[in-house]
């Protein structure tokens, strides 16, 4: 240990001292408080918060992440190409000692970093209502939906295999199937279709959506919607009538156990809106009803995209949501320190560099970069699913784990998405880099051949 | 564990991308470095030597073939311990200052604080760099880093001291103070391995020599042997006077033998750093960096490297030296050419009558600039000691360490 640790402290001194550290360090230092200053967002409190919360933590993430791919493999790297490890590698030190004393460093000095610029991006959301004199309505929307953490609850996609399965057979018998669709694609049609129509409300319907578990710690709950609207009426705008109360009532009509609150709100088609019910609507089982009225005088059917309605209410605090998002971003350069080790051990500097960044920028995207080739697979299927989906598989959903997306929309980063992350981003992804990078590094020539 | 170093058919091929052998760097070598010897390999560039250096320490491995390094493996970090390795280059972490090198290395080689700290102190000593000892070493000189590199290998106290081309890019002078430290660790029972194609170098401090090329071993055998003409005679005296040559000469031909009468050749290093120190004298006034009193230091320099290691090393020394004898005959005749008897010896066996100079009155030039030092040499010394004696002699923590690592050395050295 006390060999690991020596190796660790020369590559942060190593870090610093080439400088790589001080200058990301000095530009966060410096655009952290800029941004605190000049970002402005929507012109309200919330929206100023937002803007600044999301640039400086991106920052912060980003530019760590660069510093970690760097230094993890700049100090192994160079290490073999100015021949310092001549010296060290005979001294007695194992080899997976030197590469542990180099990750044990990264990751000191990214705990470091990252406490520090996260303490102060905090600590600057916490005083901008105290600089910016917010009116006292602002101040509340802050409070209620930013500085605070709320479990989102979304619709699951309706289960209408049953329905589809009854049309199919239905089409089938009066020989209506569409021609030239295989069986896979007419399902797939059908389901598509079924689900939309869950999704829909014509003129005057009703939508009806259950949740389960609502435990709200304040005294109010959101609702958080978008809609689209077809056709479009001039002015994009749309009537809905809102209900929240015991599910019991909204759906068939029995007795309510809680108040029913019925509100209508004027929106905007295609973006996201909020609105606030009070936390008594949550009957003591926690069996949350929603209910979507498309009022008559809207002319227009009312659909909500698939992720287009979520319930949220307040479970934690901002500072404890916070915390656990910043971890995140911890996970996140656990995983290319060990990344930038792996590629380091059998790879020079600049085409190490490369590898990771190809890597993160993968990561960043993996959401897309899923479906395009999950598109592509259709034409591939086998060649795909033996290949290019086990390398894609092995990359990390940085998208997935972004902490903007959560602190954002002051959404709960829960310990269970927060376990899985470790779980699949560290325990897996990025041990497996690490053990193959000392696999490598275990069994390769150290010296350069000279003859 | 006959030998300190052995190797076994060792054999190292480099091939191209596709498996074609290109170079046989290193071809069924079978080496052996006994304990307490300084063994020289020899070669000239491309031969090899350092490659079979790489070999024996793991950073390259054999393509076939075996190298025992103090009957283990020399990557195994056990074997390690015992090792001083300097590479062809003092490969050192620029943004370290010298004395957080060293203290890196102690710490790789898991030395506890206190003795690290000792041995440090004393080294940066030894190796003159104490004044320096703050600054990185990213800044420092070829001669300076090369010190630095040889204080590295010697921080762990080792019993094997592997050198690859010790004396490169150092000057006359430091060239001297190294194979002077070489002559001194093989006393107190180190074993030395240096590759070389400086041949001088090998010469002085060697007991025995290989001389390498193609990755094949030449020759080999004792410096001595190699090198003796032994159907010759050679008398050394002081200035005599004509008669007397004449009466010699006289007896000598009644011997009917062949005799020839002039005064020695000066040895070629001696004479060598003579002139680069007049063109360094020279070339100064253009340089404009002056500073004529380097020489105090130097002397000082030796004279605590001696103390120094003494203490350092604490190995045993003229006791056991006759253990050895063409060995160390040698040895203590260059490594104590201060003293009068040792003189003798060594003019006997290097053919010279005048004694080597390890201290000319020679400025070296790559320190003008860095070593404040140099102005109170004498200051220096006794507060040198006095730290020493308190850190090495006196505490016991500290005393007991290094007993403890001085003891298998002690018996080696017996069973050589």
């Amino acid at each position: 240990m006390r060999r690991i640790w020596a190796v660790a402290t020369n590559t942060i001194k190593q870090a610093l001292r080439m400088k790589i550290g001080v200058v990301f360090m000095v530009l966060l230092l410096v655009l952290l408080p800029v941004l605190g200053m000049t970002t402005t967002g929507d012109e309200t409190l919330k929206g100023r918060l937002q803007t600044f919360v999301s640039y400086g933590l991106s920052l912060t993430s980003f530019l760590l992440c660069l510093l970690t791919i760097i230094i993890s493999i700049y100090s192994v790297t160079s290490d073999i190409d100015q021949r310092q490890i001549y010296t060290v590698i005979t001294k007695p030190i194992r080899r997976f000692q030197l590469l542990f004393g180099k990750l044990l460093g990264v990751l000191v000095l990214d705990i470091a970093l990252l406490s520090v610029f996260s303490t102060i991006i905090f600590v600057l959301a916490i005083y901008t209502p105290v600089f910016t004199r917010p009116s006292e309505s602002e101040l509340i929307e802050a409070d209620n939906e930013f500085f605070t953490a709320r479990a989102a609850l979304n619709v699951p996609p309706a289960d209408v295999t049953e329905e589809v399965m009854d049309r199919y057979e239905k089409l089938k018998e009066l020989d209506r199937l569409p021609p030239g669709y295989t069986y896979e694609q007419t399902i797939a049609e059908l389901t598509k279709q079924a689900q939309l129509a869950k999704r829909a409300a014509g003129v005057g319907d009703m939508l009806v959506w259950e949740f389960n578990n609502v435990k709200p710690l304040s005294n109010s709950l959101f609702i958080r919607f978008k809609y689209d609207i077809f056709p479009n009426p001039p002015d994009s705008q749309v009537y809905g009538e809102w209900l929240a109360g015991d599910w019991q009532f909204l759906k068939y009509g029995q007795r309510p156990k809680t108040p029913i609150y019925d509100q209508i709100h004027k929106n905007a088609a295609r973006t996201f809106h909020e609105i606030e019910f009070p936390a008594g609507v949550v009957p003591e089982d926690g069996r949350l009803g929603i209910a979507f009225v498309n009022v008559p005088y809207n002319n227009s059917a009312v659909i909500f995209p698939p992720d287009g309605l979520e319930v949220l209410y307040k479970a934690d605090t901002f500072a404890g949501n916070f915390i656990r998002a910043v971890l995140l971003i911890l996970f996140r350069l656990v995983f290319l320190a060990c990344l930038g080790l792996f590629a380091s051990s059998f790879l020079s500097f600049p085409v190490a560099i490369l590898f990771c960044l190809v890597v993160f920028f993968t990561a960043s995207f993996s959401g897309f970069v899923n479906d395009s080739f999950s598109l592509l697979s259709h034409n591939v299927g086998v060649f795909y699913s033996y290949t290019i989906q086990w390398i894609v598989g092995l990359l990390p959903q940085f998208d997935k784990y972004n902490p903007t997306k959560f602190i954002v929309p002051a959404k709960l980063v829960n310990w269970s998405l927060l376990a899985r992350c470790v779980f699949f981003m560290v325990c897996i992804k990025a041990l497996l880099a690490l053990i193959l990078g000392l696999i490598i590094f275990r069994y390769r020539e150290i010296a350069r051949i000279t003859v | 564990m006959e030998y300190a170093i052995e190797t076994i058919s060792l054999t190292k091929i480099f091939s191209d991308w596709w498996g074609r052998t290109k170079v046989f760097a290193v071809d069924n070598l079978d080496l052996q470095v006994r304990h307490n010897e300084v063994f020289g390999l020899l070669g000239p560039n491309g031969s090899g030597k350092s490659t079979t250096l790489k070999m024996l320490l793991g950073l390259l491995h054999p393509t076939k073939g075996k190298a025992i390094v103090l009957g283990g493996d020399g990557a195994d970090p056990k074997i390690n311990a015992r090792i001083g390795f300097l590479p062809e280059e003092s490969y050192l972490y620029r943004y370290l200052s010298a004395r957080e090198t060293l203290d890196f290395y102690g710490r790789i080689f898991g030395l506890a604080p206190k003795l690290r700290k000792m041995r440090i102190e004393a080294l940066l000593d030894m190796v003159g760099l104490k004044a320096v000892a703050n600054r990185a070493v990213g800044t420092f000189s070829k001669g300076m880093a090369r010190r630095i590199g040889l204080a590295q290998a010697l921080i762990n106290d080792p019993d094997l001291l592997i050198l690859d081309e010790p004396t490169t890019g150092l000057d006359p002078i430091g060239t001297r103070q190294i194979k002077d430290l070489i002559l001194k660790l093989a006393e107190r029972g180190k074993t030395v391995l240096l590759s070389s194609h400086l041949l001088a170098d090998v010469e002085d401090v060697c007991d025995r020599i290989a001389i390498l090329y193609g990755g094949k071993i030449q020759s080999q055998g004792q410096v001595k042997e190699l090198l003796q003409q032994t159907n010759k005679r050679q008398i050394m005296t002081d200035a005599l006077s004509d008669e007397t040559v004449e009466k010699i000469k006289q007896l000598i031909q009644a011997e009917s033998s062949e005799c020839v009468v002039t005064s020695p050749l000066d040895k070629l290093e001696s004479f060598f750093i003579r002139t680069v120190t007049a063109a360094q004298q020279q070339a100064q006034p253009t340089s404009g960096a002056v500073s004529t009193t380097k020489i105090g230091d130097f002397l000082t320099q030796q004279q605590t490297t001696e103390s120094i290691l003494d203490k350092l090393v604490a190995a045993p020394v003229s006791e056991e030296t006759p253990q050895e004898p063409p060995a160390t005959q040698k040895v203590a005749a260059a490594a104590d050419s201060g003293s009068e008897p040792n003189e003798e010896l060594l003019s006997r066996l290097t053919d010279s009558t005048e004694p080597p100079q390890p201290v000319p009155r020679v400025e070296e030039k790559e320190k003008v600039g860095t070593q404040p030092v140099d102005s109170h040499p004498v200051e220096q010394e006794p507060e040198k000691e006095s730290i020493l004696d308190k850190l090495v002699g006196r505490s016991p923590p500290e005393d007991g360490g290094e007993q403890e690592t001085d003891k298998p050395q002690a018996g080696e050295s017996g069973d050589a």
